[in-house]
């Protein structure tokens, strides 16, 4: 008798096991998959940029300078492998394709052009929808370390070796402190 | 934690059970009452008789529920005529863009397609059904009216009630009862009131009556639920509180969406002054919570207040464009309920408006018929030239619209589009008349029309003729060539049909329905039935 509860309650154990290990396992997989995710809406904003440029270099000589700094950020952020260095470069395409719309406000011949406002238009959504990849992304990478960081999970993922997943960091510019001087002597 | 509110909500589909079930004992009761009826079944200990009545049911009400359930995405786009949206269209292309930043941030879980319906007026809807297809639909004036991230929160909202799966069940329960509303209420727009009396249309009409108490089941909870989902998927409370504040000050679709699709709608299109209350009585019968609520929990989220965001918004329209506000106007349908607020744009797209349709403007005090507005009566003459018709230079002495040459019997007469009134020539009357040899032969209805108005006619006459005149002035119809007031009384002494006639221009005006009648009479000789009647009605 005793023998079958015992028996009983290793088997209450090992299922128990089982769950919390594909618990752990599908939530790892929905961040890779996030992750694939921004992946191919980085390459849809890496593929729409020079198509921006060929249409509005003509029209803005003046800006070459803005231009170029556009499409070297996007050649770093082509090169970028690891999550972290893909972050930053990234963050500085976002900040100079930011420049570039902003000088594009003072060429009214650009802003009547349907092509511009198409590219315009699609470059918009896909910003949006990086910014929504990543929120997802961050979202799952919670998830995942709350999975394996929670007990009794922690004693399960111990067993075997999951390394936790590193979030898409915020823009450091956004991150840093803004100094402020509160001392009222000049 | 990802998407929490998604994964645990989970469907609900033991209501859908629930559904079945009501629509099941329905079916039972009614079969048990048709057998009772007219099978005289033996009901006492023959296990037999119940064995059927429960299988024919079972089967009416699976017939019925597939039939409704089933294929809903399809049926609903199509009751509102509402098209995918044109890539080509810059607006429309934003729609398709946003809609797949929605599916970006809800990690793909489930396609959804998107619509947009073809009206003035603000509103937008979730459709899913039965076979896994799930819509979202917005109005063109919704669309056109938005910011791009305003469009992201109502986007957001709509598809957090399909992923979570209370679209689904307020769906079925919408179009198991409603779909028939549905098309009865279209029905009775489009045939100006006038529905032909048929066992269908009872049915119908208690399916009408049953969807209302649907409402039971819907909770209010699940739009302060997709409201903060929507700021969860979008971060931003403010947009969607705007866009709330938008929508409680416009026309929000009443009348365009059917009343049994209103528990899909981000606002409800009828403006009811429940919606507006909390408590427990309206938390029951109530689909939607008070939007002055929901703004309330949205602007505490983003930590600002109701008047900061109306300053705001009041400052940014008038810095866009300082025209003066325009006229509202309020409309009675043919259901004569009053129906509004509208722009003139938008009560010109209203399929019901006839120049006849009492309309008022503004605050004004007093009603009147809508052809006295000149700008609405361009644009029924608009609507003339649109669907084709050559117009005349004679008028309608009732909506004052050109009058339309028709060949009927034969020979040509004139009609009106909207009042179906026609006018004769003097002469052709006879011509009518004399063709038995019909186009279109009298119909049951036609007949006993005819009867009825002929009976009324002879007792009016006859109390007419006894108390004299009463001294009241008659407003007489003006001519459609002349323009001078048309002698009004009955055809003939043997055939007591009212027209109204111009004897200088040699014109007879027939209401709609009055020459077919008078056709009916000579042929089937129907005379007046007051044999019975006659001495029942009081003399005035």
């Amino acid at each position: 008798m005793l023998g079958w509860i015992l028996l009983a309650a290793v088997g209450l154990i090992l299922v128990w096991l089982v769950v919390i290990y594909n618990g752990i396992i599908s939530a790892r997989n929905d961040m890779q998959n996030a992750w694939k995710q921004i992946d191919v809406q980085l390459k849809r904003r890496h593929d729409l940029i020079p198509n921006l440029v060929q249409t509005i270099k003509g029209a803005m000589e003046f800006e070459q300078d803005t231009l170029e700094k556009v499409v070297s950020a996007r050649t770093k952020a082509v090169a970028a492998t690891t999550p972290s260095s893909k972050a930053v470069a990234e963050n500085m395409l976002t900040q100079t394709i930011g420049k570039l719309f902003a000088v594009m406000e003072n060429y009214p011949a650009l802003k009547s052009n349907q092509n511009v406002i198409q590219l315009q238009e699609e470059l918009a959504s896909t910003e949006n929808k990086i910014a929504f990849a990543r929120q997802l992304y961050n979202d799952l990478v919670a998830n995942f370390r709350t999975r394996l960081q929670v007990f009794p999970n922690n004693v399960v993922s111990s067993l075997f070796d999951f390394r936790s997943g590193e979030y898409f960091g915020a823009d450091e510019a956004d991150r840093a402190v803004p100094a402020v001087n509160l001392s009222l002597r000049k | 934690m990802p998407l929490t509110f998604i994964d645990i909500e989970k469907q609900k589909s033991w209501r859908i059970w629930v559904f079945f079930l009501v629509l099941l004992s329905l079916y039972c009761v009614l079969t048990a009452l048709v057998a009772a009826a007219f099978l005289r079944l033996p009901w006492h200990g023959m296990q037999q008789s119940w064995l059927i009545t429960g299988l024919f049911a079972l089967l009416a009400t699976g017939t019925h529920f597939w039939l409704s359930a089933h294929n809903t995405v399809s049926t609903v786009v199509k009751g509102l005529n509402a098209d995918p949206p044109d890539p080509e269209d810059d607006v429309h292309k934003m729609l398709l863009n946003v809609m797949q930043e929605i599916h970006v941030v809800t990690g793909n879980k489930r396609t959804i397609q998107c619509f947009v319906i073809p009206s003035l007026s603000l509103n937008a809807l979730a459709v899913a059904d039965l076979r896994g297809n799930a819509a979202v639909a917005i109005t063109e004036g919704l669309l056109s009216r938005l910011t791009r991230p305003q469009l992201e929160t109502v986007l957001a909202h709509e598809v957090h009630h399909i992923l979570s799966g209370d679209c689904l069940e307020t769906t079925v329960a919408a179009s198991l009862f409603g779909n028939y509303a549905f098309i009865l209420e279209k029905l009775n727009t489009t045939s100006s009131g006038r529905i032909s009396v048929s066992p269908v249309m009872y049915l119908a009409w208690g399916l009408l009556q049953l969807s209302y108490l649907l409402k039971l089941f819907i909770s209010r909870e699940r739009e302060y639920r997709a409201d903060a989902a929507s700021v969860r998927m979008t971060r931003n409370p403010i947009a969607l509180a705007e866009t709330l504040y938008l929508l409680s000050r416009s026309w929000r679709g009443a009348g365009f969406i059917g009343s049994s699709f209103a528990m899909l709608c981000i606002v409800n299109p009828q403006t009811t002054a429940l919606d507006e209350e909390e408590g427990f009585w309206a938390d029951l019968l109530s689909t939607h919570p008070p939007i002055g609520k929901r703004m309330d929990i949205l602007l505490a989220m983003a930590r600002t207040s109701y008047s900061e965001l109306r300053a705001r918004l009041d400052r940014t329209t008038e810095n866009t464009a300082r025209t003066p506000a325009e006229t509202q106007y309020y409309a009675l349908d043919p259901q004569h309920t009053w129906q509004g607020p509208f722009t003139l744009a938008e009560l010109g797209t209203q399929l019901w408006l006839s120049p006849l349709t009492w309309i008022t403007k503004g605050q004004e005090p007093h009603v009147d018929r809508a052809w006295k507005e000149p700008l609405l009566n361009e644009l029924f003459a608009l609507r003339l030239s649109q669907q084709g018709c050559q117009a005349t230079s004679l008028t309608c002495p009732a909506c004052r619209q050109p009058l339309l040459a028709v060949p009927y019997e034969g020979t040509q007469i004139y009609q009106c589009r909207f009042c179906s009134g026609m006018l004769v020539a003097t002469g052709k009357i006879p011509r009518v008349l004399a063709r038995t040899k019909r186009e279109r032969p009298c119909s049951d209805r036609m007949n006993s029309l005819a009867k009825a108005v002929v009976t009324e006619n002879q007792l009016a006459y006859a109390r007419h003729s006894l108390t004299a005149n009463d001294g009241k002035a008659m407003s007489y119809l003006p001519c459609p060539q002349c323009a001078n007031p048309m002698y009004r009384g009955f055809y003939s002494q043997a055939y007591l049909i009212v027209i109204d006639r111009c004897s200088f221009c040699g014109f007879t005006w027939f209401e709609q329905n009055e020459l077919e009648m008078l056709q009916c009479l000579i042929e089937n000789r129907i005379v007046p039935d007051i044999s019975d009647t006659a001495a029942a009605p009081p003399l005035a």
